[in-house]
Order: structure tokens, then C-alpha cells, then sequence
């Protein structure tokens, strides 16, 4: 054998291992978080520590349920103001926006995806939490003293805020996969529906949403997945003062990626703290991945309908 | 023009389409006749599905898409900017070359084009399902079945299917883009017979490139060619009888040739006397088998063609340039032949 082909031979095993390594990284901190989570989970019963909002690690009270509920107050805000704000956009790209516009567009929108989110965090600091502070929350609060606007917190930073800004942050990915979703459907079904005599909204209302419905699903649960692992951006506006379970969106809230970034390596001289802390990876890890395979499920059924 | 009784249903009047810089139609001028069904036939590419879409505006969801010219339906300008393009469609049903059910149920397929026109009546509704799937022959199929999902239908009972959503919105006209192209030889024959039984009915127009398609359904037959009406008439004339070689040569399977023009002759310049010297003198001069080319104005372009001067030759093809102006190609032949 000449020497091009133990070149080739060799390429193709140490490009195999590498792929077999990248792969094996998902397992490996897996493995370790639960390792390393392990003796919290010993000393004391899952149950507490999932379901119990009792956080006094001094005290040796592990309870993450007021950080795991608080992501999900935070991401649930960014679902409710990005979907609707991505769909629209979405349908106006695909439906209705001529090819030259979507060909501006679409790059813009890709660059506001790429922006660093402690970007997005200054601005949330900036822009945002004085205008939770100064309009959104006394109009709320004021008009409406029950749940969810009754409030007394009177910064800004607060669970609203760190919804807020990442509902900007995960919307321009919503829209680029809503939008690739509903420009997957073939063009003559809307052609069909057209020639009915069917306007343009009637089209999408009822017949492209109808199809895309599974793929918008799994967008919105991509950006979902998105939202939650999310960290910086976050932190910098939610306040992170624990509140216990959520009351209000304009209360100040700790997120769990908030909870092990501004915490790890601090306090480590309190017993299990760090298995705690790896405990709350661990969760966070597994509500990313499941929602991700949700989504993806969903859209390689969707690819193979089509085919 | 309202006042002529006698009008059909879809006049073309000098009707060119670009996308783009591409020129996919070039002045076309033709009436579709009423009650009938007309084929347009031709090579691939050459706008065809331009020239039928163009009739519902379907074109317009082209990027890129300009057309000029006029395509009355019933006397209506449909490219006047104020004409409501959701009525003009209720009065075309199309069938596309793939059957393409919408995403709910037969019955509601059905009755879509009802829907989104307003009918909410559940017994109108209800009446136009049974009505249409029976016109589309397809209600003793599906009867028992309205409410399952129109996805799980056969190829050719979708586009069946497909007839009968058209049919619900009680147009006038049918357009069909090669509707048989997809479908198995029996669905594609339920699917002619549907034609004929229909075609009294309905103004009917279809796309095909079967010939033997066109043969067994056309009433009234149009020829295109690379984005020029070449030739248009009766079925048995233009199917048995070309007139031009174009058709000609398509009906009998050759590659169409472009004619190398040898001469031209531009009379749109010249008036009478002169026009007829210079008409003799290059017809003098032209030898057999040559190719000339005439500019000639729209006006005196039957007097030209019926001219005596023509009689010895052969008239190849009739461009239409543009409104006011057409281009005669003719060939210089041996014997007595002449149109």
C-alpha cells in the first residue's frame, strides 16, 4: 500500500475517534454531574430537594423548586411574548414578503442572533428594567393588586425584565425556523387554496398554519430550550434575590443557570453545596435535552411526511 | 363592447409575460372558445402553464412576474388593478398537475371555496359535497367517509377530489395544467371522461403535452412555441391540417427547426406604390427554398399573406412583434402550394 492511501486510513480513524469524542462529551458531563450530585441526593430525599423551595445550604436545606419554577416563570414570560411576536413575523416572511425584502431580512435577523448576550443583558439594564420600573410596573401593579401583577418591588429587575429580554433573544431563531417550516409546504397546496379565490390570510389561517402546526410546535420548543439554559442575559436583569415560588411577574427571580453561575466556587466550604449546585446542572441538563428531542422528534416526522 | 352578446368568456388580447428578463410570452392574441374543450399544446418551456395561469392570475404569485397586454374574462379587464382577484378565481376551478388536497377533511376539501367565500348554510354545505363528489363521480367512493382526512385518498381519487373543490365554487371555467401528468392510466381516463361529460357545462381549457390527449378531448386546439402562438383553430384542422411548419414538425415528433431568414423586407415605412414595387422586386429575387422575412403592419397583413405575389410560397410562421406589427416568414417553394 502506498503512502497516499495509510494517509487516507489514517484520516478517516482519527476524524472517526474525534466525532466519537464530541459525541462521548454529552454522556461524560452527564455522568459527572450526576456523579458528583450523588451525595446530595444521599443525604437527603429527591422529593425535598425538587419540590421544596427551602434554600438554606448553611443549614444544609437543599430545596431548588424556587429555581426551578423561577426559570420557568422567566421562560414561560419569554414564550408568551415571543411566539406570537415570531409567528407573525414568521408568516409575513414567508406568505407575504416579496423574495428581495426576505433576502435583507433574513441576514439582519441572523445577526441579531448572533449578538453576545451579556450585549443583550447591558441592554436589558439599560433599556429595559428602567421601563419595567417606570411604566410597566406601576401601570400593572397599580391597576390590577393580584396575581400575577401585585408587586412590591419597585427596582425593575425582575422576572418580566428577564422575559423580556429573552424574548428578543430567542426570537430571531423562532422566526428563522417557523419561517423555514412554512416555506417548506409545497407551493401548490397554496396555489390550490388560492385559486378558490381564497385571499392570502385565508390561506395561511387555514390551510399553511394548519400544515406547519407541528413544525411551529417544535420551534417554540426549541427556543423554549433556548430560553432556559440562557444565563447571562438573565442574571443581569431578573434581580436574583430568592422569592421562594413565583408571585408576581414583577418580582425579582433566580433562575437556575443564574443560581450555579454566580455561585459555584464561592461557598464551597459549606458541605454538599457543590453537589447542590451539581444537582441543578443536572436538572437543567436534562429539561434541555428532553425538550430538544421533543423538538426534533417532531420535525424529522414532519420532514419525512413530506418526502 | 359589453353590448356583443356573442362574446366568449376568455378573450387574449396581445398578452406578453417576462419574468424577469426572460420573455415566457409574446403577444398573444386569442378568443377560448365557450362550452368547449381547448388543448394548449406544445414543447416544455415553452408558457404553456403561463398562458393558462395567466387566465386566474395564478402568474402573479411569480417573483419577478410583469405582464402587459389584456385577458378579458366575460368583458372584465382582469388585469385592470381594480379587478378583485378572489372573485375572478371563483370563477376559474384548477387542476394542477399533482392533485393538491388541503389539509382536513374530504368533506371540507369540498366545501373550502364555499367557506372562504362566506356560505356558512350546514345544508348548502352539505348539498354541494354530495352534489360535486357526485359530478367528480367519486360520492359512492367516499360517502361513508366524508369526515377522514383527504391525505389518506388515492392519486387519482385526490384529484377527483380536486375537481369537485373546483367545481364547488360554481365557476364558469376549468382550467387544468396537465391534470392527468401524475395519475395512473385509469385514474387519468376517469379523469378525461369527467372532461367530456363536463364540457357542456363548462369552458374547459387544459395544458397537455400528450398529443393523443389532445386528440381524444380537444375541441379547439392551440399551438405554442417558445412563448409565440404559432397556430390556433378547430381540433381536426390544427391536429390533422397544420397550416404552419412549425406545428407541422411538432405534430410528427421532429425537432422544430428556427428557419434561416435570407432576406427581409420591412414595409411598415413604405406606402402603397413603393410598398408593392419592393414586395415584387424581392420576390423576384428570392430563390427556392429560400427564406424571407416581411415586417408588415397589422392592417395589411391579410391582404399580404392572400396577395397573389405570395402564392408560390410557403407561409412558414406569423409572429405577432408587438400590437400593430407582425412578421410573415415564408419560403419560396417549387410546386403550386399556397395557403
Amino acid at each position: 500500500m502506498d503512502i497516499r492511501h495509510w494517509k487516507d486510513l489514517l484520516a478517516r480513524r482519527l476524524m472517526f475517534l474525534l466525532c466519537v469524542f464530541v459525541l462521548s462529551l454529552l454522556f461524560c458531563i452527564a455522568w459527572g454531574l450526576y456523579h458528583k450530585a450523588s451525595p446530595v441526593l444521599a443525604a437527603g430525599s429527591w422529593q425535598a430537594i425538587l419540590f421544596s423551595s427551602d434554600w438554606h445550604p448553611s443549614q444544609g436545606r437543599f430545596g431548588l423548586a424556587g429555581f426551578i419554577t423561577g426559570t420557568l416563570w422567566v421562560t414561560g414570560l419569554a414564550v408568551v411574548v415571543a411566539v406570537p411576536l415570531s409567528l407573525l413575523t414568521a408568516i409575513f416572511l414567508a406568505e407575504y414578503c416579496p423574495v428581495r425584502l426576505r433576502d435583507v431580512i433574513k441576514p439582519v435577523m441572523e445577526l441579531l442572533a448572533g449578538i453576545s448576550p451579556v450585549v443583550y443583558g447591558v441592554w436589558g439594564v439599560l433599556v429595559v428594567v428602567p421601563l419595567v420600573r417606570d411604566h410597566l410596573m406601576p401601570f400593572f401593579s397599580g391597576r390590577f393588586p393580584f396575581f400575577p401583577f401585585a408587586s412590591d418591588n419597585y427596582t425593575g429587575f425582575s422576572a418580566l425584565a428577564g422575559g423580556l429580554v429573552l424574548a428578543v433573544m430567542v426570537t430571531p431563531f423562532m422566526i428563522s425556523l417557523m419561517e423555514e417550516v412554512m416555506r417548506g409546504i409545497p407551493f401548490g397546496v397554496r396555489e390550490s387554496s388560492l385559486a378558490l379565490g381564497a385571499t392570502s390570510w385565508q390561506t395561511t389561517k387555514k390551510v399553511i398554519l394548519k400544515k406547519a402546526a407541528p413544525g411551529i410546535v417544535a420551534a417554540v420548543i426549541l427556543g423554549l430550550s433556548r430560553a432556559i439554559g440562557e444565563t447571562m442575559a438573565v442574571l443581569m436583569v431578573a434581580g436574583c434575590a430568592l422569592q421562594g415560588f413565583p408571585r408576581s411577574i414583577f418580582d425579582t427571580t433566580y433562575p437556575l443557570p443564574a443560581l450555579i453561575a454566580n455561585t459555584y466556587g464561592e461557598m464551597m466550604s459549606v458541605p454538599l453545596y457543590d453537589a447542590a449546585i451539581m444537582l441543578a446542572a443536572l436538572i437543567l441538563l436534562i429539561i434541555t435535552v428532553v425538550f430538544n428531542m421533543a423538538a426534533w422528534g417532531i420535525l424529522l416526522h414532519l420532514e419525512r411526511r413530506e418526502t | 363592447m359589453a353590448s356583443e352578446v356573442s362574446q366568449n368568456h376568455i378573450r387574449v388580447r396581445d398578452l406578453s409575460v417576462r419574468y424577469g428578463s426572460t420573455r415566457v410570452l409574446n403577444n398573444i392574441s386569442i378568443d377560448i372558445p365557450d362550452k368547449k374543450i381547448t388543448a394548449i399544446i406544445g414543447p416544455s418551456g415553452c408558457g404553456k402553464t403561463t398562458l393558462l395561469k395567466s387566465f386566474n392570475r395564478l402568474i402573479d404569485l411569480q417573483e419577478g412576474v410583469s405582464v402587459s397586454g389584456q385577458v378579458f374574462v366575460d368583458d372584465e379587464d382582469i388585469y385592470d388593478p381594480k379587478t378583485e382577484i378572489t372573485h375572478l378565481r371563483k370563477r376559474m376551478g384548477l387542476l394542477s398537475q399533482r392533485p393538491q388536497v388541503l389539509p382536513m377533511s374530504i368533506y371540507e376539501n369540498v366545501v373550502y371555496g364555499l367557506r372562504v367565500h362566506g356560505e356558512k348554510s350546514k345544508e348548502k354545505l352539505n348539498a354541494a359535497v354530495e352534489r360535486y363528489l357526485k359530478e367528480a363521480h367519486m360520492w359512492h367512493e367516499v360517502k361513508d367517509r366524508l369526515h377522514t382526512s383527504a391525505a389518506k385518498l388515492s392519486i387519482g381519487q385526490q384529484q377527483r377530489l380536486c375537481l369537485a373543490r373546483g367545481l364547488a365554487v360554481g365557476p364558469e371555467v376549468i382550467l387544468g395544467d396537465e391534470p392527468t401528468s401524475a395519475l395512473d392510466p385509469i385514474s387519468a381516463e376517469q379523469i378525461e371522461q369527467r372532461f367530456l361529460a363536463l364540457k357542456d357545462k363548462y369552458t374547459i381549457v387544459l395544458v397537455t403535452h400528450i398529443l393523443r390527449q389532445a386528440r381524444r378531448l380537444a375541441d379547439y386546439v392551440v399551438f405554442l412555441y417558445l412563448g409565440n402562438l404559432i397556430e390556433h383553430g378547430p381540433a381536426e384542422e390544427v391536429l390533422n391540417n397544420p397550416r404552419y411548419a412549425k406545428t407541422k414538425a411538432y405534430l410528427e415528433g421532429r425537432f422544430i427547426e428556427e428557419p434561416e431568414i435570407e432576406k427581409e423586407l420591412d414595409l411598415i415605412k413604405l406606402t402603397f406604390p413603393e410598398s408593392l414595387k419592393a414586395l415584387e422586386k424581392v420576390f423576384k429575387e428570392l430563390k427556392v427554398g429560400q427564406v424571407l422575412r416581411i415586417v408588415s403592419g397589422e392592417k395589411n397583413l391579410q391582404g399580404l399573406i392572400r396577395s397573389p405575389l405570395v402564392a408560390q410560397h410557403t407561409v412558414l410562421e406569423i409572429k405577432k412583434r408587438d400590437a400593430l406589427t407582425s412578421e410573415v416568414i415564408m419560403q419560396k417553394n417549387e410546386g403550386g402550394y399556397s395557403i
